[in-house]
Order: structure tokens, then C-alpha cells, then sequence
């Protein structure tokens, strides 16, 4: 294409650019074109179309809020305050009356008006689409209060649920609490060096075949104490584990070593053997599940658990 | 919101000013004229003077061709932020201080409306001219009076789409629906008019230069 010929494309584009309607490729063709003619670009259609704009422009004063606006975000004053427009500048409602009443007349009957008059019925629309700006912001805000209230619920419903955790660690944390002076009493059992006997359980029927754990006993204290893990939660309203200590130089019956219950699932528990009679020399520990309070004599219909010399 | 052809008042000369009682535009600004070199060395009083001037005019242009209130106050704080920093550019020698404002406006108002369609801004050129690089019509203020005997020579068709664009703001899609030409009718026409208009200034401006 001559030089002339891209010229004349370049000033259609231009003409476009300055009408804003360039397509996309049009703006690719319009930045290659006035590399060439970029000298020649004296941005003259710019000027003609802003007169041609401003010529039918009738000012239309800013209002109050975007003032502020532009007092708050134009780089000129964001450094330094600029006061206000004085408050003689706000024009009292009242004189106005009259021309807002020919305002709603014009809406409402339609009738003939000069651009007075349609300007007044232009600033009552939008009077009218600020308040219906401000009922859309009042709807945003009572569903933004909905949202924050289901919001609430749940985390309310969480907050219950980590509280429910923390209490069921507060009553484990009790119970090993519990558990500790008997654990410490074991130990020093233990590791008293005198008669103190010391025997494995192991389970003696099937339901408790997991079951584990120990029996201390010294003769010359009379104290005596089970170690027991694995063995099953029982429901003291309905039955009750009881310790019987064999002692055949005392007499055929076993001895009752005391009621007693296992509340933690998991873990060791420790239980002091409460025998109401003197032993001697024990040759077993049998644990047997009774009614609960316990029994006199065992039936021996449910053998927990046997350890014996 | 609906804002275009809508008018706000919000002081006693607004209300003056659309019931005919004082003159518009040309008048009131050249009482301004002396503002935009304040602004440029960084004189904040007189930026707010600027847009006490020209707020109303930026308003008028930004009005006719954004809808929404908020997008349209925004431009319009884009367009005042853009004047703060173009001040210094301006040449009172090359255009008066309402046409280079009104320019700045005109751009970003359309601008806002190609956003609106996904094209590519025009401010964004890189060899966009200039408002104080541009030479209007041999160097001189563009003679108002002249420009308004230019459009009276513009078939009547072309000041009818002339009208839609620069008076009413439509967009080229809107005028098509309005007159009922096709979408490429009215892209040729108005740019062909813009280019006309401009040859028959220059002719003018030869003719004027003969008679002396």
C-alpha cells in the first residue's frame, strides 16, 4: 500500500479511535499505522469531537457525595484537608416546594414541559434511584445480618461440640488423678523388699481373653493391689467385678478381696484388693462377675480372670 | 441507577443555568481560564476551583453515556485525577481549558464504555495524541462560531448520527437500533463525518485566510 493509501486508512482509524468504536484488531492496525504517522497525528479530530461534545453539554453540578469523593481521593488533597462548602451554600427545601410540586405534576400528568421543568422531574428520578440505592444497601445489610447470624449458629454449635470434648479430657484427666496416689502406692509395694508376692493374671473365659495385668500382695502389711488392663467397662447398676483370694491354709472358701469397678476403657487400672479377713499365704487371686454390692459366696458363673503361685 | 439526561441540582445557579436565567457553558468558563497552570504547579485551592468549574460539565459528559452512579463517579474522579496530573501539559495558546477538560472526559467516559464490552482501552495507546501535543487547525483556539458553520454543512444525515453520538452519547450499537442501520453504516458515517468536518474547517480557515 503507498504511502498515501496507509495515510487515508490511518486517518479512518483515527477517526474511530477519537469515536471510541476501534475493534480490536483495528486497534492493532491503528498502533502499527501511526508509528508511520505519528508526526501527522496533530490529534485535531480529538479537539473537534470534545467541541462537538461540549457543545450540547448543559452543566449538571456535582452532588454532595461525589464532592466528597473527589475531596478525598484527588492526589491534591489527599495531603491537606480542604474545608468544606460553607453551609450557606445548602439551599433550604422549603423555597423549592413550588417547583418540586410542578415537578411531580409533570410526572404524573405528563404534561408539555420546558427544560425547566424537565430538569426538575429529572432531579426527582433521581431522588428517586438514590432511595432506591439506599432500600438495596438497607436489603445488603439485612442479608449480610442473616449470613452473620447462621454464621453465629454454627460456630455456637462447634464451640458446644469442642466443649463437650474438653469436659470428656477434664473427667479423664480426674480419673488418672485418682489413679496416681494407687499407682504410686503399687510402685512402693513393689519395691518393698520384704514378703511381697506377685502374680499374673490371666483371663479365664473367653469374653476376656484380651485381658492382661498383675496381682502384689504382702502378707505381713496385709496390702495388696491389681493392676488390670484390657478388661471390659462393667455397668455397676447391673453388676460388679469381686476379687476372691485362695487361701488354703485358712480355710477351702476363698476369701472376699472387696467389689470393685473398671471406668477407664483404655489404659491400666489400678485396684487395692479390701480383704475382710486376714490372709497368709495366698495361692490364688480369682476374679469373678457378681450382682452388684457383690456376693457372700461366688456361684462362680462368670470367671473373669485366675492368677495363681 | 439511570443517570443519562438526568440533571441534578444542588445550588441556586444550577437551577438558573437550566431555567435560562444565566448563559451556559462558554461564559462561565472563561472566567476560569487561568486555573489549569495553577493546578499544574500544585495548587490545591486551585484544583478545587477546577472542579467547581468544571465538575458540572465532567458530570454532563460522563452522564450521557455511563448508567451507573457509582461507575459514573468514579470516571469522573479518574478523569479529575488525570486532569491533576496533566495540568502541566496543558497550552492555553492550542484549546481553551473546557475543551482540553472536556476532552480528558470525553475519553475515559468512552472508555468505560468499551470496558463494558471487553475492548481494549484507547486511552491505553501509546501514540494517543497528546492534548497539549495536539496543533488545532493552524495553531490556534478552535473558532467555536466556525466549528457550529462546519456542522450546518454536514449532510443531514450525518448531523442526525453526530446528535445520537455526541449529544445523546449512544453507542454505536445503540444508534444502529435507533435508526435502524446496520452497525458497519453507522461506524462509516460517523468517522467519515469526523473527517469531513475536519477538511471543511481547514477549508474555511484557507477561505477566511484568502479574504484578509
Amino acid at each position: 500500500m503507498s504511502s498515501t493509501g496507509t495515510y487515508d486508512r490511518f486517518e479512518v482509524l483515527d477517526a474511530g479511535r477519537v469515536l471510541g468504536d476501534l475493534s480490536t484488531d483495528e486497534v492493532k492496525e491503528w498502533n502499527e499505522l501511526a508509528r508511520k504517522h505519528q508526526s501527522e497525528n496533530s490529534g485535531e479530530l480529538d479537539w473537534i469531537s470534545a467541541e462537538f461534545e461540549l457543545r450540547n453539554s448543559e452543566p449538571c453540578p456535582l452532588s454532595s457525595s461525589l464532592l466528597n469523593r473527589l475531596n478525598d481521593t484527588i492526589p491534591a488533597f489527599t495531603n491537606k484537608s480542604v474545608p468544606k462548602p460553607s453551609s450557606t451554600n445548602i439551599i433550604s427545601i422549603i423555597p423549592w416546594l413550588g417547583w418540586a410540586a410542578a415537578a411531580c405534576l409533570v410526572v404524573f400528568f405528563n404534561l408539555p414541559t420546558g427544560d425547566g421543568v424537565q430538569n426538575v422531574s429529572a432531579e426527582l428520578a433521581q431522588a428517586n434511584a438514590e432511595l432506591s440505592d439506599k432500600a438495596k444497601t438497607i436489603t445488603d445489610l439485612e442479608s449480610a445480618k442473616q449470613e452473620l447470624a447462621k454464621l453465629n449458629e454454627k460456630l455456637s454449635g462447634e464451640l458446644a461440640t469442642e466443649s463437650g470434648k474438653i469436659d470428656a479430657l477434664n473427667t479423664q484427666i480426674a480419673k488418672l488423678t485418682e489413679t496416681l496416689p494407687l499407682l504410686q502406692k503399687f510402685e512402693s509395694l513393689i519395691q518393698d523388699d520384704s514378703d511381697t508376692q506377685r502374680l499374673e493374671f490371666a483371663s479365664a473365659s473367653d469374653p476376656y481373653n484380651g485381658l492382661s495385668g498383675e496381682v502384689i500382695w504382702n502378707d505381713e502389711k496385709q496390702e495388696g493391689y491389681m493392676s488390670l488392663e484390657n478388661l471390659a467397662v462393667n455397668d455397676p447398676t447391673k453388676n460388679q467385678y469381686q476379687l476372691w483370694i485362695v487361701d488354703p491354709d485358712r480355710d477351702e472358701l476363698p476369701v472376699d478381696g472387696g467389689v470393685f469397678d473398671i471406668t477407664l476403657k483404655d489404659g491400666k487400672s489400678i485396684i487395692p484388693i479390701r480383704n475382710a479377713l486376714q490372709v497368709t499365704k495366698p495361692a490364688a487371686f480369682v476374679i469373678t462377675l457378681e450382682q452388684p454390692g457383690g456376693v457372700v459366696k461366688s456361684k462362680q458363673e462368670v470367671v473373669v480372670a485366675l492368677a495363681e503361685s | 441507577m439511570q443517570l443519562r439526561n438526568f440533571i441534578l441540582f444542588s445550588n441556586i445557579d444550577s437551577l438558573r443555568f437550566a431555567l435560562g436565567i444565566v448563559a451556559s457553558d462558554g461564559s462561565q468558563s472563561n472566567a476560569n481560564e487561568s486555573l489549569l497552570p495553577l493546578v499544574a504547579k500544585g495548587d490545591g485551592q486551585a484544583m478545587k476551583r477546577c472542579i467547581d468549574a468544571y465538575g458540572p460539565l465532567v458530570w454532563s459528559i460522563v452522564c450521557r453515556r455511563i448508567s451507573e452512579r457509582n461507575d459514573a463517579e468514579e470516571t469522573c474522579q479518574e478523569i479529575f485525577t488525570e486532569v491533576w496530573q496533566k495540568a502541566g501539559s496543558y497550552n492555553p495558546k492550542l484549546a481553551r481549558e473546557s475543551t482540553f477538560i472536556g476532552l480528558i472526559a470525553r475519553r475515559r467516559s468512552i472508555d468505560w464504555q468499551r470496558k463494558q464490552n471487553r475492548l481494549p482501552l484507547l486511552t491505553d495507546l501509546e501514540s494517543i495524541p497528546e492534548a497539549s501535543a495536539a496543533t488545532p487547525l493552524a495553531g490556534i483556539n478552535l473558532d467555536r462560531e466556525l466549528l457550529w458553520k462546519v456542522l450546518e454543512q454536514l449532510p443531514k444525515k450525518t448531523r442526525e448520527l453526530f446528535s445520537l453520538h455526541f449529544v445523546k452519547g449512544m453507542t454505536h450499537e445503540e444508534i444502529g437500533n435507533e435508526t435502524g442501520l446496520p452497525l458497519g453504516t453507522v461506524k462509516t458515517r460517523l468517522r467519515r463525518g469526523l473527517i469531513d468536518a475536519r477538511k471543511l474547517l481547514k477549508d474555511f480557515k484557507l477561505e477566511e485566510a484568502s479574504k484578509r
